[in-house]
């Protein structure tokens, strides 16, 4: 159990405070094979969740979007052929690192996508600001998941929608496989390419870690969401939660 | 998988129908579930005037039902089968989107020509409908052949005329039966009332 002041980081308590300092040391190790490691872990599965995303989320032309922790940028990148000239996307990470990489991505694909390096605990943005907020694979690795999910919330219109794009409880009888897979393989992996199995390792257990599907509904509830549903991908390893504000 | 794909498919069909995203755009953050046959799925109209699978837990908020022999008399274009669709909760809702995808078209030789060329798929599309035209032409000639051999080399299926002649004889034996059930009826309410008739001797 963690206390007032403790939290979870993988399996291991550590102190709230230390817990943001941890996960970037983890995502300044992984961000340069971030996107190759994705593809790998996911046999590339990782860009259809993110489509599907993006073809819920009822972004139009002239939107403006929002995208915590969008690290490599693979949802700006969609979401800003949706809104088109007229629309706006900021991508956001508290990871220097990642969001480098998603910059220059930005760049070299010629969109005018502004990223900007900031906590989602403490968004810089005024209320009601934006029609749509996304956090793909980002909210488990968030110390305050209700005070973020609450920031998301007050950044959005009326009639915004926020999307939560997570690993989440996959389907009771594939347990033991996705187990074997996730602490067997998934740091092998990371050991092979990425020269960095205990980060993945991390990665593995944060998931274990973070809500299932119906407790994260209640979190989005519990922050002012409502109308809140989800999507099971690939039998629960995935899901993609989406709530209103109204 | 599925759900990414069904929503693919039906987000193609509305950007292909260009008019049904206004329409669609004014119940946005709504959802209709389809009972169609053996078909259980759930839509939302999405912010955009676009249409995607609905979630896990969507409650919707109107439900089309429509069991299979309906579903047999919506596809041979029966009007009268229209008016026993059954809808639950926002019939609005459920009756502009019915509308909606009843005057959808999908426009597959658009899709074709994305793959093999203009010219080609316009080709395809016409050998399509020509054989379409040739299938239906034939199956209703081989059809009356049947129906003609079967009502005048060997009968074993009446004739419209003789049918109806048929019938008109039947409601006449029941217009008969009738007046003459109500005759029975009168004179037996007269012998029970005057016991000294010599008939109930």
């Amino acid at each position: 159990m963690t206390t007032e002041h403790n939290t979870h980081f993988g399996f291991k308590t550590v102190a709230e405070t230390e817990k943001a300092k941890k996960v970037a040391d983890v995502f300044h190790s992984v961000a340069s094979k971030y996107d190759l490691m994705n593809d790998v872990m996911s046999a590339g599965l990782h860009r259809g969740w993110k489509r599907f995303a993006v073809s819920v989320s009822g972004v139009g032309s002239g939107d403006k979007v929002l995208d915590i922790a969008g690290g490599s940028g693979d949802l700006s990148k969609l979401f800003a052929q949706k809104v088109g000239t007229s629309g706006q996307v900021i991508l956001t990470d508290i990871n220097a690192s990642m969001l480098g990489v998603g910059r220059d991505r930005m760049l070299d694909a010629g969109l005018n996508v502004p990223t900007l390096q900031c906590d989602a605990e403490k968004l810089p943005f005024p209320d009601q600001y934006f029609d749509c907020v996304i956090v793909a694979f980002g909210l488990r690795n968030m110390t305050h998941k209700d005070r973020a999910l609450a920031e998301m919330q007050r950044v959005l219109k009326v009639g915004g929608r926020l999307l939560v794009l997570e690993f989440s409880k996959v389907w009771q009888p594939l347990s033991k496989v996705y187990d074997a897979y996730s602490f067997k393989l998934l740091p092998l992996m990371g050991k092979l390419l990425a020269k960095d199995a205990e980060s993945y390792q991390y990665l593995a257990e944060s998931i274990r870690m973070h809500p299932d599907q119906e407790t994260l509904k209640q979190m989005m509830i519990d922050a002012g969401l409502s109308k809140v549903d989800y999507y099971n991908l690939a039998a629960g390893v995935v899901a993609l939660h989406k709530g209103y504000k109204t | 998988m599925l759900k990414g794909l069904s929503t693919r498919l039906l987000q193609h069909l509305v950007a292909q129908n260009a008019w049904a995203s206004p329409l669609l755009q004014l119940f946005a953050g709504k959802s209709v579930q389809l009972n169609i046959a053996l078909l259980n799925t759930s839509l939302i109209i999405l912010e955009n005037g676009s249409l995607a699978i609905a979630g896990e837990t969507n409650v919707p908020d109107a439900v089309i039902t429509i069991p299979p022999s309906l579903l047999l008399r919506l596809m041979a274009k029966d009007e009268s089968a229209k008016l026993q669709i059954k809808i639950d909760g926002d019939t609005h809702l459920a009756t502009e989107l019915a509308k909606v995808f009843s005057h959808m078209r999908w426009d597959y030789e658009d899709d074709l020509s994305r793959l093999v060329g203009d010219v080609p798929a316009n080709k395809i599309g016409e050998f399509s409908r020509h054989a379409v035209t040739t299938i239906k032409e034939t199956t209703t000639n081989l059809a009356d052949m049947l129906s003609e051999y079967w009502q005048e080399e060997k009968p074993m299926l009446a004739k419209k005329r003789h049918v109806e002649q048929f019938n008109a004889e039947v409601d006449t034996l029941r217009a008969d039966v009738e007046r003459l059930e109500k005759r029975l009826n009168k004179l037996t309410k007269l012998n029970t009332a005057n016991p000294s008739n010599p008939d109930n001797r």
